[in-house]
């Protein structure tokens, strides 16, 4: 179960992989930072000002029932670009649950904006993912270089398989009907959104090593 | 298959009858507004286009309000029965959590727009009047901790007819799936499981059908398989028999009120045995006429709202309404054993070498099953002539929860 750091940034995406983020160690809820909504139909923008620049509808986080933890666990923010290697446990990463945050972000302002990076109460670490294809056609995420771009009154689709916002090293599980609150840093400032969490089987964002072991 | 006392049926005005905006839109309304507005109840004049469309499959009933839908709109030619359990320990925070991604889901169905996790979002495209009806067996009110309605219970046993088989009956959690195109039935059937992850499971599915409105012409009450006129004789669905079918406002328990109580008993139809006997004994035995659906004691020609004559009788004196057909011993002796039936026709796969597996999904609304259903099932069991052919296998009863109010879900009240 142990883990090199770094291999996220590098990470192969494993289509079609199964439950890989659903680990065998529940953890006690406690200080969660994921919430009940009483509104079902709360918007993925219902934390933020009416005059945030950006906007997400139809946002939602893919459900991690639960997180385990193991002694061997390491955080990926140790070095999120180090250097690629297969773990023991064939580059799957059993012990830093992560997942992702998808939607359609518009920048409701009359300028460029960058979303810059991101944070969330639940998780270790908030990144921007794009993916990418492979010289041998396989399918690679890894970070967006220089953030996601979004022109001035432009959308920009976060989808399973496409540009995301990976939220790592979950310290607790994001329940399927709850809610978690992420923030975004921009160019324009930070924006929060409260986002509804959904069981999703696809997309599976799950890391493997770079097959360079 | 019960009868209830003559009410006038009135095609009442569909609520909150929406029509999808856009070319598509205008194209299916213009080629079927009649059709569509028989349906709906709803004004004939809708936009003409010069590219007329198949079907009014786009439009889309509105999901909010103080009732849920799929009750007292006119019954859609395709549906779905899903029964669910809650996964084992399940408490009123994972009931919460179901009915919010329920409530999205649903939302987004009838409106044409696809639940958030919905990958082919081009198959939510199509409404088709798809209405979504949740309703709550007892395991839910427990895990919820809310108080229990008397009447949320199974219904008695009637040994004499029932053969249940568990695969048919009971459960925590029931969907009611309707819409104009199986297409829109089947996709909102695959999202709506899918989006319950772990929270619940499947225990059973009845797949139904009715005539689509376009054959079944305005007016044409429900024909079964046994090619019997059903549904002909129901409460008002327009407001003044809605002590029978909703809850009260002022109901108790108080999250039951604007709910309604749902019966689903799956009754098999033996077709082969049916098939042995003639016209005429077919006719005595539900004591209504095949062509019209009037009863037997109606003229030719009369329509199938024609009352039924129980006292008349024959040159020799014989009751002309058997002392045992169907309609005698279904109807109401009491302005309390009324309810509104919403049955579908299921049609499966026969077995090899059997003729058919065929049968009737009855389903029924009512405030109280206990003291407006139970009666008139009771009577049926005892003696009807139908139950020659006939078997019941399923039985389930749910409290239908109140409609969500704009920022409610499904099931506020019950949660608390």
């Amino acid at each position: 179960m142990s883990t090199t750091p770094g291999r996220l940034g590098r990470g192969v995406v494993t289509r079609g992989a199964v439950a890989a983020l659903a680990l065998t160690t529940a953890l006690a809820l406690g200080g969660c930072g994921s919430s009940s909504a009483p509104n079902a139909d709360s918007t993925a923008s219902a934390g933020q000002s009416t005059a945030a620049p950006l906007t997400l509808s139809d946002g939602w986080v893919k459900a991690v029932e639960s997180v385990g933890m193991s002694s061997g666990s390491m955080s990926p923010s140790a070095s999120p670009m180090g250097s690629p290697s297969a773990s023991s446990t064939g580059g799957m990463d059993m012990s830093a649950p992560m997942t992702a945050m998808f939607g359609t972000l518009r920048n409701t302002s009359g300028s460029q904006l960058t979303v810059t990076g991101g944070s969330c109460a639940a998780a270790g670490m908030v990144q921007l993912h794009e993916t990418v294809k492979n010289a041998d056609g396989t399918m690679q995420m890894q970070q967006k270089k220089g953030g996601f771009v979004i022109p001035a009154g432009g959308s920009f689709v976060l989808q399973p398989g496409g540009n995301h916002v990976m939220l790592m090293d979950l310290t607790q599980p994001l329940k399927n009907g709850d809610t978690v609150a992420v923030t975004l840093e921009t160019s324009a400032g930070p924006v929060s959104f409260t986002v509804p969490i959904r069981t999703f089987t696809g997309g599976n964002e799950t890391y493997q090593a770079s097959p360079s072991s | 298959m019960t009868e209830a006392a003559p009410h006038r049926a009135a095609g009442g005005p569909a609520r909150r009858t929406v029509l999808l905006s856009g070319v598509a839109g205008l194209a299916g309304a213009g080629a079927l507004a009649g059709v569509a507005a028989a349906a709906a109840g709803a004004p004939a004049d809708r936009a003409v286009s010069a590219h007329p469309g198949p079907s009014a499959t786009t439009r889309a009933l509105g999901f909010r309000g103080r009732r849920q839908a799929g009750i007292v709109e006119p019954p859609q030619p395709y549906a779905a029965f899903l029964a669910l359990d809650l996964a084992p320990g399940a408490d009123a925070d994972a009931v919460r959590r179901l009915f919010t991604v329920w409530t999205d889901d649903i939302e987004r169905l009838m409106g044409g727009r696809a639940p958030l996790t919905d990958l082919e979002p081009e198959l939510a495209e199509v409404p088709a009047s798809l209405t979504v009806t949740l309703g709550v067996g007892p395991g839910v009110v427990t895990a919820a901790g809310a108080p229990m309605p008397t009447w949320l219970r199974p219904l008695p046993a009637f040994p004499t007819i029932d053969r249940l088989q568990d695969r048919w009956s009971g459960g925590d959690l029931v969907l009611q799936i309707c819409a104009d195109s199986p297409v829109t039935v089947a996709h909102a059937q695959r999202k709506l499981l899918t989006g319950a992850g772990d929270l619940a499971t499947l225990r059973w599915v009845q797949r139904g059908f009715r005539e689509p409105y376009a054959t079944a012409g305005s007016g044409l009450p429900f024909r079964n398989l046994f090619g019997q006129v059903d549904g002909t004789v129901q409460p008002s669905t327009t407001g003044p028999d809605d002590a029978l079918i909703w809850q009260p406002s002022g109901a108790d328990p108080a999250w039951t009120a604007h709910g309604s109580a749902m019966v689903v008993r799956r009754i098999g139809m033996r077709l082969d045995i049916w098939d042995q006997v003639d016209r005429l004994s077919r006719e005595n035995a539900i004591g209504r006429r095949l062509d019209t659906g009037a009863p037997v004691t109606a003229p030719d020609g009369a329509p199938a709202t024609t009352p039924a004559d129980l006292h008349a009788t024959d040159e020799l004196g014989f009751t002309v309404i058997d002392d045992f057909a169907h309609l005698r011993r279904a109807h109401a002796t009491t302005p309390e054993e009324r309810f509104l039936r919403r049955p579908y026709s299921y049609d499966d796969a026969p077995e090899p070498g059997e003729l058919s597996q065929s049968g009737l999904i009855f389903v029924t609304f009512q405030a109280d099953p206990v003291r407006q259903f139970v009666p008139v099932q009771a009577r049926l069991a005892e003696a009807d002539l139908l139950n020659l052919w006939t078997v019941p296998v399923g039985s389930a009863v749910f409290a239908v929860l109140p409609g969500a109010l704009p920022g409610e879900i499904l099931g506020q009240g019950l949660l608390g």
